[in-house]
């Protein structure tokens, strides 16, 4: 399919469109996803919620708690139990006086949260939702009439470099912002990320090589279509090319790879060093206050989202049913499982944030240089020879 | 040899969220590396000694229980059984047993509470969970049992004020049935963790001469080999006639500590039944004058507190209504001067480990 010829006016607003969704969809799947951590470690550590322990019954907060009471009488509501404190935690960000420390580097202070949340926004304008066309406009439609809205903001042909580049711009909105707070307890944070940030790149960047050579493309939409395992067609119809099936070994050790860099790369247990709260009290951000720290909290939890996106996208089959390169055992004849759908890779990416937070739970923090060791020891050796093993099967086979 | 700007000083504490209460940390880092540790103690001093001096004997037994607010039971018994040592009371036997029970049930609060901090310290927050659920069981005992839970002034000079409450055996002869359950929760999650052993062995290391030079005792000395334990070795309360074990373990590290304070809790619930099963019958209170007024008389009486050793030194004057003197040996303030010694050379992350091992309660040691 070809598309259309637009205007300049018509792509760009097209463009926006897409921009305003996509916004949407992380910044709401960013309060669900804090949410959901309150839920799912309350259900794992068996605390009582907050219907019982919140105190009082005046005011704002009092209003809430009287409406969690009787949202836990319906018999549906009682699981969102905890949901009005969305409204509470955006509440108090609000109001919250935004403080700048004495001697602070002003403007470094006050740009770092942007940096980070920006960049961590960025990084989905490349991500291919859904390959091809979602709808066309009607032709009533001002301006856009007969235009395609597709799933992918900008679907250019070097979208994973240019989403590991702008992933890499977030650390310094990290590292800015401990440096410019003038305290120590941030300087600290600040540099723990930069070290674990710049180690963990390395091993990221070489598991994310693995899908490259095997679907022999930088491009999102074509690297996810191949890495399903279906083939590449010719305009006739003959297979071009296909992903041999013993590719599968080195993407199913890439997956882990990743995802363990991904969870040092978004600071999540095990490896939230530059915020460790128990030695650092909160890392970059103890001197951050009101919307600016909860840009930063923001951030961190787009950055899960981006991980839990790539990993689905290259590693679990985006949305393709079957994950690690089995789906063309689904032919495309059976409507629903032979096609690509949304829901698919909303979700496994809400199954890998549901990851995010189990793991949390469960595990203990390593020290400061154990997570160095794990980067260049373990993780490093473990990625290059994944990569040789994925580039010598897609060479000999 | 160095500048001054190679080495960043920082303070931790007194506001810090794993001092453990109001602990202040002086340190030197170069980078991460902890050069040089002062700990500066006193921001929850109240002069509790001094304050009991001008107090009788029957009013400090409040006092006690703000100490170590973790064991409140343990330090009722070693008051109460340090004015029966001065006045040479006699404490019925079924009191005896009742007040083992208590202080073992003390001990598994208090362990509970160390092992809830010291894995949150290190990031396991699971645990800090798990262990606040059973703690919240053995609060509820001691509220049943004397109608509070944190200071409970549980004990009277010369025995107990009442004795057990209908339906409070079987309540802690369920919390007994479970709890082995709940510490074999506790290891899953622990002991064989990867992350978990590698943040505590060989972490914060103290050998058993270093201890005993600096006087640490209880559990951080155990871990060592050091198997002195002031149950086994001076009897008091009703410990003579308990079995149970001491556990020790050679490898003086974070991870030793962590396993004999594991076991210790397991053997306090084994000297707990035991209290239950063999219950005495009789009074509960010995025969005391209205009023105790003190010889001229000196005693020093030490119990094993969950920390180590807790000691009352007393001096009596005659005919006085209150102490002439009166010091506390309380064991967190001995174990925390071991506390420089422990974690310089270490990383910032082990310091951590350490306040979380040795188990500090401002409160003792600043009193």
């Amino acid at each position: 399919m070809t598309p259309i010829a637009m205007t300049l006016t018509q792509t760009l607003v097209i463009a926006l469109i897409q921009c305003v969704i996509v916004a949407g969809f992380v910044l709401t799947l960013v309060p669900l996803t804090t949410f959901a951590e309150r839920k799912v470690l309350g259900y794992l550590q068996q605390r009582l919620g907050a219907t019982r322990v919140a105190g009082g019954l005046i005011g704002v907060t009092g209003g809430l708690n009287r409406g969690m009471w009787a949202m836990g009488k319906l018999p549906f509501v009682s699981i969102l139990r905890g949901l009005p404190f969305f409204v509470a935690d955006a509440l108090k960000l609000f109001l919250k006086e935004d403080t700048v420390p004495a001697r602070a580097d002003r403007v470094v202070f006050l740009i770092a949260p942007a940096i980070s949340a920006a960049a961590s926004l960025l990084v989905f304008s490349v991500v291919c939702f859904y390959p091809g066309t979602l709808f066309t406009f009607p032709a009533w439609v001002p301006v856009i009439g007969n235009c395609p809205l597709t799933g992918t903001i900008a679907d250019i042909n070097v979208g994973l470099i240019f989403m590991t580049g702008i992933a890499s711009v977030g650390i310094y909105g990290i590292v800015l912002g401990g440096w410019a707070s003038n305290s120590k307890y941030p300087l600290l944070g600040g540099l723990r990320s930069a070290a674990q940030m710049v180690s963990y790149e390395v091993p990221l960047a070489l598991s994310l090589l693995t899908p490259v050579i095997i679907s022999g493309s930088l491009n999102f939409r074509e690297m996810t279509r191949t890495l399903a395992g279906l083939p590449t067609l010719d305009a006739s119809g003959q297979v071009l090319s296909q992903m041999p099936v013993l590719e599968l070994i080195p993407l199913f050790i890439g997956f882990f790879l990743y995802l363990t860099c991904g969870f040092a790369e978004t600071n999540r247990m095990p490896f939230d060093m530059p915020e460790a709260e128990n030695e650092l009290v909160a890392g970059f951000h103890t001197e951050y206050s009101g919307m600016r720290f909860s840009f930063f909290y923001l951030a961190e939890y787009a950055n899960m989202i981006v991980v839990a996106t790539l990993a689905s996208a290259f590693f679990l089959g985006s949305h393709y049913l079957l994950p690690f390169g089995l789906q063309h055992y689904i032919p495309e004849s059976i409507p629903v499982l032979g096609r690509p759908n949304l829901l698919f890779f909303l979700g496994k990416i809400i199954s890998l944030l549901f990851v995010f937070i189990w793991v949390r739970g469960t595990l203990p923090r390593y020290r400061y240089d154990q997570v160095m060791a794990v980067a260049w020891k373990y993780l490093l050796p473990l990625a290059i020879l994944n990569l040789f093993l994925a580039a010598t099967i897609r060479y000999c086979l | 040899m160095f500048d001054a700007t190679d080495f960043m000083e920082i303070n931790m504490g007194p506001q810090h969220p794993s001092t453990h209460g109001v602990l202040r940390l002086k340190l030197k880092l170069s980078g991460e590396t902890v050069m040089a540790c002062r700990p500066v103690i006193g921001y929850l001093h109240r002069g509790v000694e001094k304050i009991c001096e001008n107090k009788t004997f029957f009013q400090t037994q409040v006092w006690t229980d703000r100490m170590d607010y973790c064991s409140a039971v343990a330090n009722n018994l070693g008051w109460a059984e340090s004015v029966e040592k001065l006045f040479g009371i006699t404490v019925p036997r079924r009191a005896q047993y009742i007040r083992t029970m208590l202080a073992e049930y003390n001990r598994l609060a208090s362990h509970l509470i160390w092992l809830a901090t010291h894995a949150l310290d290190i990031g396991a927050m699971t645990v800090f969970l798990y262990a606040f659920r059973e703690r919240e069981q053995i609060l509820d005992l001691f509220e049943s049992f004397c109608g509070a839970r944190l200071t409970t002034t549980a004990f009277r000079i010369g025995g107990l004020r009442e004795d057990f409450p209908p339906g409070f055996e079987k309540q802690a002869r369920a919390f007994l049935d479970r709890f082995p359950s709940c510490i074999e929760e506790y290891e899953i999650l622990l002991t064989e963790n990867r992350i978990w052993k590698k943040r505590t062995i060989g972490v914060a290391k103290l050998n058993a001469e270093d201890a005993i030079a600096l006087g640490v005792t209880g559990p951080v000395l155990r871990a060592a080999g050091v198997p002195f334990d002031i149950r086994k070795a001076f009897p008091y309360a009703a410990y003579a006639e308990m079995d149970f074990e001491v556990p020790t373990r050679l490898e003086a590290d974070t991870y030793a500590r962590y396993q004999v304070r594991l076991e210790e809790m397991k053997q306090s619930a084994r000297i707990i039944r035991q209290c239950l099963d063999g219950l005495p019958e009789g009074p509960t209170m010995a025969k005391l004058p209205k009023i105790l007024r003190s010889e001229v008389n000196e005693i020093y009486h030490a119990t094993e507190s969950p920390k180590g050793e807790l000691g009352y030194y007393l001096v009596g004057e005659k005919g006085s209504l209150n102490p002439y003197r009166f010091h506390v040996r309380a064991p967190g303030f001995a174990n925390l001067q071991a506390l420089p010694h422990m974690v310089e050379g270490g990383l910032v992350a082990d310091i951590i480990a350490a306040i979380g091992t040795l188990d500090v309660v401002l409160g003792e040691i600043d009193r």
